[in-house]
């Protein structure tokens, strides 16, 4: 019967393909490498061939997305799969990951390097843990705000430079076609607890007492409080409407289309609002650096590495990838084909193609973000291990509160609660 | 005599109001989605009626360049062949606990049934260490093998309620006509139960379609399926809307005409019409 044999012809088919391209590819000289989708991360990937004709190495490079990413790691990690030979390491993860056990010191690595001076200091140092560095940074971005000069001007005021005169300027701006200001405010330490201690450092409020001393935290405090109001007027009196759940695709969009003047976030959420290819607005928006307040500005910063897990099978071949994908050359090749200046090497702001393409957006854009990163305090999400709960469990309250579920009080006392229950575990 | 006053005109407008008021909200997400897939990235979160003329075709030939299409042939092959698999494996299994007098059904049917309970989290950790032991990550076989767990218990459940619906004397007629048991299978219980194998075939076959954790956990660049390759347009520091709206709609595409092909099968499977 013709529905029979076309099923089994379809089935056959199917399974021979299956099973020919079931052989594992077994390469001597291979590394596996994990990272998360960004685009200095899909910048490698595209010259993994260039590191293969280098050193005759085959990179097997895998750029998931960034659930995808942690599912796979957590599972890898904990099972001892030694499935990874390199593996995306952020930061803000590092201090869990070396308490795990879950990676292996680099320090002969770094040491080895011959240029490491050019490496940003701020960056690579935030990977010195217990004596050792644990990973080499390939990507930092800092915080900057982007604001419309078309709208500041028609409104006949100036760029805020503290967050009292952003009140001011968002007031002043907010209408009805735009909102002032639209940050990030859906719960998470990677979410609204980058963009909020911004205000909070510029008001002179911490995490804890004496950062690394003195563990005891400190987030009810009349600093933290005067900052929490501060994010909540913005965002609900200025923000666009539903900016209750707000990430970065929800900032980026609202600025891209017109529905927000200003917004203060991460380099790369911020370059996306001045690429004339996305963005309506792009010739409008200017860069410039985050407001600050009573204790100065404080830029955030988020830095991202290349490790090697602990029991990494082809260890050699992924010191190799290392060194390969964080030397001045190979950023200077992302810097120029990809769309941030995320860089973690000094010199590669003296390349004169580097140089020409962010000055095309904006003349003083690599100045601003040195600026910015020299800016930045290290520990701006205290470098510890519980961070990541830590993180979540504030970053929870932060939003009920702008979400009108809490009083700013009563989430800075739960918040302090819940951070001594994570801290006492 | 016909009905035909105003009161039944106005019952009969609102009926057909309501419906088509239920029917815009069922499809109004997918109407959100193609909008959104052929939107020019400046557009996508701008009213349509504010530009109505602003589509493009960039989404979809983006994600002609990414590993979209490599991961849709990815999800056709092992969904294909796990419901091939099971249907191999199970069929004959279900119409022996259908058709022979055991003392232990009972047993083989919770077995089963603790099969389908159980959820994938609980035998992903132990798969996940096995396959990485014998290299099976990241490898169609290994993918299928894990779908086959999943479409295997299906199948043999919803075969079994099938061939139960068989009257024993047709397999006996059979069998008495001189037919081995397997000829009784193929030339017999097969054709009389077709519907419920259509069904059992397209609902199995979307189970592994449609299946995310499994491939989250097994696969890697090589094997990886359509729903895993959706998540990787979330990057981290923007989300390619209008790409996953295309990917949605390529992930949607293929099951359409399979269900409409199946469609007759399957209500006569869930009607339960066998003709004895």
């Amino acid at each position: 019967m013709q529905f029979k044999t076309m099923i089994s012809g379809v089935t056959a088919l199917l399974c021979t393909t299956a099973l020919m391209g079931g052989q594992a590819s077994a390469q001597e000289q291979e590394v596996n490498v994990l990272l998360f989708s960004m685009p200095s991360t899909q910048g490698l990937q595209k010259l993994a061939g260039d590191f293969e004709a280098e050193t005759g190495i085959k990179a097997n490079i895998d750029v998931v997305g960034q659930n995808v990413f942690e599912n796979r790691i957590t599972l890898s990690f904990a099972g001892g799969a030694r499935d990874i030979d390199v593996v995306h390491t952020p930061v803000i993860q590092v201090q869990r990951w070396v308490e795990a056990g879950w990676l292996q010191p680099i320090t002969d690595l770094v040491e080895n390097i011959e240029d490491r001076d050019d490496i940003l200091a701020g960056p690579l140092n935030s990977y010195l843990v217990d004596g050792e560095y644990w990973a080499v940074p390939f990507f930092a971005e800092t915080g900057l705000m982007a604001y419309r000069r078309d709208i500041l001007e028609a409104a006949g005021v100036n760029p805020p430079e503290t967050w009292e005169e952003m009140l001011n300027v968002a007031a002043a701006i907010d209408s009805g076609d735009t909102a002032a200001i639209a940050m990030r405010v859906a719960p998470g330490q990677g979410f609204n607890m980058f963009v909020f201690p911004m205000i909070m450092r510029a008001y002179g409020g911490k995490f804890f007492e004496n950062y690394p001393d003195d563990l005891t935290p400190a987030l009810d405090s009349p600093e933290n409080l005067e900052a929490l109001k501060t994010y909540i007027t913005l965002m609900n009196d200025y923000g666009p409407e539903g900016i209750g759940n707000f990430n970065f695709p929800e900032v980026v969009a609202a600025l891209q289309s017109g529905q927000a003047a200003m917004t203060v976030d991460g380099t790369s959420i911020v370059s996306q609002a001045v690429d004339p290819e996305k963005s309506r607005f792009a010739d409008e928006f200017v860069l410039a650096l985050p407001p600050g307040g009573p204790a100065g500005r404080s830029p955030a910063i988020a830095v991202h590495g290349l490790g090697i897990p602990a029991g990494a099978e082809h260890s050699e071949a992924a010191r190799k990838f290392i060194e390969w994908a964080t030397s001045t050359e190979t950023l200077t090749k992302l810097a120029i084909n990809e769309a941030y200046p995320d860089f973690t090497r000094a010199s590669v702001a003296q390349n004169p193609e580097v140089k020409a393409k962010y000055a095309g957006i904006q003349d003083n854009f690599l100045d601003l973000r040195v600026e910015a990163l020299n800016l930045a305090v290290g520990n701006y999400r205290p470098l510890i291990p519980t961070w990541p709960e830590i993180g979540a469990a504030v970053g929870e309250n932060i939003n009920a509160a702008v979400n009108g579920l809490m009083t700013p009080e009563e989430a800075l006392a739960a918040a302090q609660d819940e951070m001594e229950a994570i801290l006492d575990n | 005599m016909r009905d035909s006053t105003a009161s039944y005109r106005v019952k009969r407008g609102l009926g057909i109001a309501m419906m088509l008021a239920f029917l815009l909200f069922a499809l109004l997400p997918v109407i959100w989605v193609i909008i959104l897939a052929l939107r020019p990235a400046q557009q996508l979160f701008e009213p349509i009626w504010r530009s109505p003329l602003a589509l493009t075709l960039d989404n979809i030939y983006s994600i002609t360049r990414s590993d979209f299409p490599k991961a849709l042939v990815n999800s056709f092959i092992t969904a294909g062949c796990s419901t091939a698999l099971a249907l191999i494996l199970g069929v004959p299994g279900a119409f022996s606990l259908s058709k022979r007098k055991a003392a232990n059904k009972f047993l083989a049917s919770w077995l089963l049934l603790l099969l389908r309970m159980a959820p994938p989290v609980g035998f992903v950790i132990p798969l996940f260490l096995i396959y990485i032991k014998t290299g099976m990550i990241d490898t169609y076989a290994g993918l299928i093998f894990a779908y086959t767990s999943l479409t295997l218990p299906f199948v043999v459940w919803s075969m079994w309620s099938s061939f139960n619906q068989i009257p024993d004397e047709l397999v006996e007629a059979g069998l008495m006509d001189g037919a081995s048991m397997w000829n009784v299978l193929l030339k017999v219980a097969i054709p009389a139960a077709r519907p419920g194998l259509v069904a059992a075939a397209v609902l199995s076959f979307l189970l592994a379609w449609n299946d995310f954790f499994f491939a989250l956990i097994i696969t890697r660049a090589d094997t990886m399926t359509a729903p895993v390759a959706v998540m990787n347009f979330v990057s981290y520091a923007s989300v390619d809307w209008g790409a996953i709206a295309v990917a949605s709609i390529a992930l949607t595409l293929p099951v359409v005409p399979i269900i409409i092909i199946a469609n007759k099968y399957i209500v006569q499977s869930l009607g339960g019409a066998v003709k004895g």
